[in-house]
């Protein structure tokens, strides 16, 4: 679960970035999260991972207390915490499946776990056939496929894709949404940032909308 | 694979990455640690001829023709009695002669002659065990009655005391520099690896990497930099010095020094220095570039 209570950012000590948020998002919810550039919807994402700290308030992520956690204790709050980013950040220098054993990797997963779930996830994304491929050699979607393999590789219960389908075309977009819903349907929380309005007032699902820091809307079954 | 052995893989694999400014990196390495070898065994071949000079010179009190044994003896005793004398060698008018024969032996037509006639006096050879404490040692040995005059070389000693003192400071100078311009030349590297990896440190960010984990492959790849870098310097300059040892003593009797060390006695000093340097100097190195560059 998310919770956001009475969060407030600022920067410089007067810009405010988000201003008074409460919120909650419930494990297994499927959220988009809107709003124009400069809204806030980053501030909000970096938040939820301690990229940054917030002026006041409290951000609770599965109960703890985000603001509380030290350094050493940052790393295992982004584990629970799958990523996906507009420009897909994959290793170009590595395999498909080398891109998702760094993942495994890095939160010491054993060699027979990762040879599995780099198996699974490739599986849910439909990529079993490209394993052995360079990121250079797929198209936009596929790699966007990719990145989200590596975001759930680590099994996290909340999956955060910020503008997933910013760079596809709209079938392909269509195709990583279907894949989002289908991790949504497994249990997964998951929160899109995104402008595809179709997208958004097709899916009929919670949509909650920033504008200058503030939420301006929050509706179960929303459109753009 | 366990995580160890993948962090150890990614810092080869990062020197690989960086292959140019790898090689680069560690023959400027090489060639400092290169210097400061050479340095450190010049350090140690004028360390070991000031102690032969602090074992070998001492001076010699002259006794006078008049004493009796018993004045002799008694005449030794005081001088052991004497703090930093180590000790104490009773040369008769014999033992003096021999001495001259060996003294003089390319020019033996000087002693032609002389081997009935007394000229050479009995006398002590006093050897010190702190040699700085020389012009102390030769007041209180030219109190003691029955000795006539003291020999004692200072200007030699103290000039081999003051140049091994110079000697020390300058080389010991001149190896934190180069020392300092190793570390400066690592940590430019690992900030320029630091660079190039920024998308995987991106990622490994946001993937949940902890701190460890994204700095090892940057200090294991400083730290083979300055391993192979002391490998590769201790070759060349055992290579060298076994070379160059063959035509020392030459070179040694024209500089006027006593010997040079063996390598066989040089070697595990130079490897031990050189290890530990590289390492130091790897990891400092790396070190600091992480500490500025790459904040996690």
């Amino acid at each position: 679960m998310i919770e956001f209570i009475n969060v407030v950012k600022k920067y410089n000590h007067d810009v405010i970035a988000l201003d008074s948020i409460n919120l909650k998002i419930e494990k297994g919810e499927f959220a988009f999260l809107v709003g124009p550039s400069g809204s806030g919807k980053s501030t909000f994402l970096k938040l939820m991972i301690r990229e940054e700290d917030s002026t006041s308030g409290k951000i609770l992520i599965d109960g703890k207390d985000v603001g509380k956690l030290k350094p050493k204790e940052i790393p295992y709050l982004r584990r629970k915490i799958g990523f996906v980013f507009q420009d897909f950040r994959l290793l170009y220098d590595r395999t498909v499946a080398e891109n998702i054993a760094f993942a495994l990797r890095i939160i010491d997963a054993s060699e027979r776990e990762i040879k599995v779930q780099t198996k699974n996830v490739l599986e849910m994304v439909g990529l079993s056939s490209k394993e052995k491929y360079y990121p250079n050699q797929l198209s936009g979607g596929e790699q966007q496929r990719v990145a989200l393999a590596r975001a759930l590789a680590t099994k996290p219960p909340i999956i955060i894709a910020d503008e997933p389908t910013g760079n596809l075309d709209p079938t392909t977009a269509d195709d990583i949404f279907k894949t989002l819903l289908e991790i949504n349907s497994r249990g997964t929380t998951v929160l899109v940032v995104t402008h595809a309005k179709d997208i958004v007032n097709k899916l009929n699902k919670r949509v909650i909308a920033l504008d200058h820091g503030k939420i301006v809307k929050d509706e179960e079954r929303g459109g753009y | 694979m366990t995580t160890k052995t993948y962090l150890i893989k990614e810092g080869y694999e990062n020197l690989k990455k960086h292959g140019g400014k790898t090689v680069s990196t560690m023959l400027i390495i090489c060639a400092t640690m290169l210097v400061l070898g050479i340095f450190i065994i010049l350090l140690q071949n004028v360390n070991k001829n000031v102690e032969t000079v602090r074992v070998q010179q001492g001076l010699q009190a002259l006794i006078s023709d008049t004493a009796t044994a018993e004045e002799k003896e008694y005449m030794k005793d005081q001088i052991l009695k004497i703090e930093h004398v180590k000790d104490v060698q009773y040369l008769d008018k014999e033992m003096a002669y021999e001495d001259a024969k060996e003294l003089f032996k390319d020019q033996e037509y000087f002693l032609e002659g002389l081997e009935n006639v007394n000229i050479f006096p009995e006398s002590f050879v006093v050897t010190f065990s702190n040699i700085e404490y020389g012009d102390e040692i030769k007041a209180q040995v030219e109190k003691i009655d029955g000795i006539y005059k003291v020999k004692y070389d200072e200007s030699t000693i103290q000039a081999v005391i003051a140049l091994s003192k110079i000697a020390n400071v300058f080389l010991l100078g001149i190896g934190a520099v180069l020392l300092i311009v190793s570390i400066f030349i690592i940590s430019n590297t690992i900030k320029l690896a630091v660079y190039s990896n920024k998308r995987e440190i991106f990622i490994m960010r946001y993937i949940g990497a902890t701190n460890k984990f994204i700095k090892m492959p940057f200090i294991i790849e400083g730290s083979i930099m300055g391993l192979l870098s002391a490998i590769i310097s201790f070759v060349i300059i055992s290579l060298g010095y076994v070379v160059l040892y063959a035509r020392l003593p030459q070179i040694g009797s024209s500089l006027g020094v006593f010997g040079f060390m063996s390598y066989s006695s040089l070697w595990y000093q130079i490897l031990i220095a050189y290890i530990v340097l590289g390492l130091f100097i790897g990891l400092f190195g790396s070190a600091i570039s992480i500490k500025k560059y790459l904040k996690v």
